[in-house]
């Protein structure tokens, strides 16, 4: 166990010096409440309406399908860095048509969303 | 890369293949055919099912010997093969019997849901790697959750579906911890090679008995055992039920797979321990579901807490932790898996034309639908564990394991327990056969796919009860490649 002590040391070690900052701040510093510094982004765009509001159903459906297309990519990129390997060991043809199955397996998805209105804002 | 694609590796996945083919085939025909030709998409899902299921009996079986496949994600033996295939014909037959009712079986939605969640349970129980678990346990529990609250309009429904979600994110990010720190510890996510490095020391009793704990509380919430049993009720009630069918049998068996799997593979050194914390927990989970389902006037709520008690039995088998009773858990599994399927399709069959799932309701059922009737008077019995049914061969089973492996106490209380349990199933049986009603001659029509999903079911029960040695045969292959 005793080789976590050096963990358990600058867990104290940051937690302490992070509160006493903000203690010292809280303390010292001086107190100036005007409305910008209200805002949640206080240099950033101002923000419109209530944060709880209920939101479109819509944007849903976009995060779902960026998810299908980011998930494609991401799958791409180390495929493609491995690729090479394959070829070395003359797998390449399989690699290639593993990665069209994989294609073919998201286009159904992609066409299902299309057929079925996802992609339509109105 | 050293090893290359040969064709094992293709056989090992066989059915996860087929099964990727055939959701893709429901999904496109989802889009093609018009809204009153969906309803086929039963026929073609429990069709190509039935395909797979054939397929792979005649050219995936595993060898006599279990080979690691895919760089040791997965484990190609009889234990995972068995299990598959019993996935596979469970979800056919939820797929026969949903596809008549409109709002679940003309959507396209449903089968695929069914058909990618019985992807994840076949890898679930061939993996042999902790990330391949926790990825299949996962593939198996997100379709599961959307499944449970299909009804949208359905406030029950969403309830069911956010409470399965909510118990199940939280339980399997208790397990994940528990995988994290037998990675931390082990430096291995191989199950296999986690029981050298148990043995070799690397883990201390205290965090390997913690870290067996948290990985034993996700298995517990997938197999509906208590503590971690409180979402199967309401779940249970709110959910299609088909899927609570397929919940209850499919997902609670794959749940028991891999318990099976991973504590006879990981935790050998242990077993001892598991074995007594293991026992506790089926007294308690056999005890307060039998108790509980007395009380139950929805019969949906009562075949919950039933489902419960069952888990309870089937874990004296695990408790065991001999050959003979890991045998009678997978016979057990079988069993119930035919017995709960038959169980549920009546219900749904009745809800179907009543749109009601009291008890109270099936007052006259049998003589308003006596097949129906007859039906669930097998199935009922069968879950009481009354001979000439497949209950009464599966109870026997575990308990006689409890017996030889010295706990005769568990099998004293699963006995007591099974009595108990006869009484409220033979409580429904009264509201079916002896109670009237004056709509004692309105009839309850059942659909041709119901008719022989049921018929299957029913002859299942019988067929498993009187010649069990073929079965009991399989069963022994399974459980025997785990020691």
């Amino acid at each position: 166990m005793l080789d976590y002590l050096p963990i358990a040391v600058l867990i104290i070690l940051a937690t302490g010096l992070a509160s006493l900052v903000v203690i010292l701040g809280h303390l010292f510093g001086p107190k100036r409440y005007i409305e910008t510094k209200m805002m949640p982004y206080e240099s950033g765009v101002n923000p419109y309406g209530p944060g709880t509001r209920r939101m479109t159903v819509r944007y849903y459906m976009v995060a779902v399908l960026f998810i299908l297309f980011d998930i494609e990519v991401i799958f791409f990129l180390p495929w493609a860095v491995v690729l090479r390997d394959f070829i070395d060991h003359s797998l390449g043809l399989f690699a290639l048509i593993e990665m069209f199955v994989f294609i073919v397996i998201l286009l159904v998805g992609y066409a299902y969303a299309w057929k079925k209105g996802a992609l339509e804002w109105e | 890369m050293s090893e290359s694609i040969d064709l094992t590796m293709t056989l090992a996945l066989l059915p996860e293949i087929l099964l990727l083919v055939l959701a893709g085939l429901v999904l496109t025909f989802d889009l093609i055919w018009s809204e009153d030709r969906k309803r086929s998409l039963g026929w073609l899902t429990a069709g190509g099912l039935a395909v797979t299921l054939v397929v792979s009996m005649i050219f995936a079986r595993p060898g006599e010997q279990a080979i690691f496949v895919w760089g040791g994600m997965l484990r190609y033996d009889w234990l995972g093969f068995t299990f598959q295939m019993l996935f596979l014909f469970g979800a056919a037959l939820t797929a026969l019997l949903a596809m008549d009712v409109k709002e679940l079986g003309s959507r396209g939605e449903f089968y695929i849901l069914m058909l990618v969640s019985t992807i994840g349970m076949s890898l679930m129980v061939s993996s042999a790697d902790l990330i391949m678990l926790y990825l299949a346990i996962e593939t198996t529990s997100i379709p599961m959750y959307v499944l449970a609250g299909f009804f949208k309009q359905d406030n029950k429904s969403t309830e069911a579906g956010f409470k399965y979600l909510l118990f199940g994110a939280m339980t399997s990010a208790i397990m994940l911890y528990g995988f994290s720190l037998l990675f931390g510890y082990a430096g291995t996510t191989d199950i296999y090679n986690l029981a050298f490095a148990i043995q070799a020391g690397a883990i201390e009793t205290i965090p390997l008995m913690g870290s067996l704990f948290l990985v034993l509380v996700g298995f517990s919430f997938k197999i509906s055992a208590v503590p971690f049993h409180f979402w199967a009720p309401d779940v249970y009630e709110g959910a299609p039920t088909p899927i609570a069918g397929f919940l209850s049998t499919a997902s609670k068996a794959a749940g028991f797979g891999v318990l099976i799997r991973f504590f006879m593979a990981a935790f050998p050194t242990i077993s001892t321990e598991w074995s007594n914390i293991i026992a506790i927990v089926a007294v308690a989970t056999m005890t307060l579901g039998n108790f509980l389902a007395i009380t139950q006037s929805n019969i949906k709520r009562m075949l919950a807490y039933s489902s419960i008690a069952h888990a309870g039995y089937i874990l004296v088998g695990v408790a065991t932790a001999t050959p003979l009773g890991m045998t009678s858990v997978v016979f057990y599994l079988i069993i119930y898996l035919v017995t709960n399927l038959a169980a549920f399709g009546i219900v749904f069959t009745f809800w179907r034309t009543e749109r009601s799932d009291e008890i109270k309701s099936y007052d006259g059922f049998s003589r308003r639908a006596p097949g129906l009737g007859l039906a669930m008077m097998v199935a009922f019995l069968s879950l009481a564990g009354m001979p000439p049914f497949g209950g009464f061969i599966a109870k026997v089973l575990v308990f006689a394991a409890a017996v030889n492996a010295d706990m005769v106490w568990l099998a004293v209380i699963g006995v007591l327990n099974s009595i108990i349990g006869l009484y409220y199933y033979l409580i429904v049986l009264k509201h079916v056969y002896l109670y009237r009603t004056d709509a004692d001659e309105k009839p309850v029509p059942v659909a041709v796919p119901a008719r022989i999903a049921l018929i299957i079911l029913t002859f299942g029960i019988v067929l498993l009860g009187v010649a069990f040695a073929p079965w009991f045969h399989w069963s022994t292959t399974a459980a025997s490649i785990l020691f």
